[in-house]
């Protein structure tokens, strides 16, 4: 589902560009706010959050609950590290060794 | 819209205003693998704090807090759910 469309959007943009990624909580609304007073009979809920990810091109998004952040956070957390792996390290002693991003 | 340096202040701001009221509040995640950076960004539309980095040890914070962040965000349902491990 969601995680696997996300790797790939990663892996798409290894060589080209951007990255992003929102984070929102959600309270259920499908419906916009309506102006007069006649009030909606829906429930807001609490626990959930939106999550979308787009490369300029493609967007993805999904819908994260309680039940699901624990299984979802892991393997996300896995990707984020994984995938964004370009950036310096540091170290206090640089070899002559270059560091080479392997693509 | 603050630039911070110091990733332990921008922690702390970006709760401090995700509390502040959390329907509002968004975090925007941007990776660049050309340019070999990442920026995060926290904002509810009236404040807007950002953070960025190009430092792989950085990778790790800013995803152990946005983790933390979708927690906060999943957190309001009945405690039970949140306990039990299925």
């Amino acid at each position: 589902q969601f995680l696997t469309e996300l790797t790939r959007l990663f892996q798409k943009c290894r060589t080209s560009g951007s990255v992003f990624i929102t984070l929102k909580k959600y309270d259920g609304r499908t419906k916009p706010v309506p102006r007069k007073g006649h009030v909606e009979s829906f429930e807001p809920a609490d626990n959930k959050c939106l999550l979308r990810a787009t490369d300029g091109k493609r967007k993805i998004s999904t819908v994260v609950s309680s039940k699901e952040v624990n299984k979802f956070q892991m393997a996300y957390s896995n990707l984020l590290r994984a995938n964004m792996d370009g950036l310096k390290k540091k170290d206090k002693k640089s070899k002559n060794k270059k560091s080479k991003a392997t693509q | 819209m603050p630039h911070y340096q110091a990733w332990e202040e921008f922690t702390r701001a970006a709760e401090k205003l995700y509390l502040a009221d959390p329907m509002k509040v968004r975090v925007v995640l941007k990776y660049r693998h050309s340019d070999g950076n990442l920026c995060i960004k926290v904002t509810d539309d009236v404040a807007c704090l950002l953070y960025r980095t190009d430092q792989a040890q950085d990778v790790k914070k800013i995803e152990k807090f946005h983790s933390q962040l979708m927690r906060l965000m999943v957190a309001k349902e009945s405690r039970s759910a949140a306990m039990e491990t299925d």
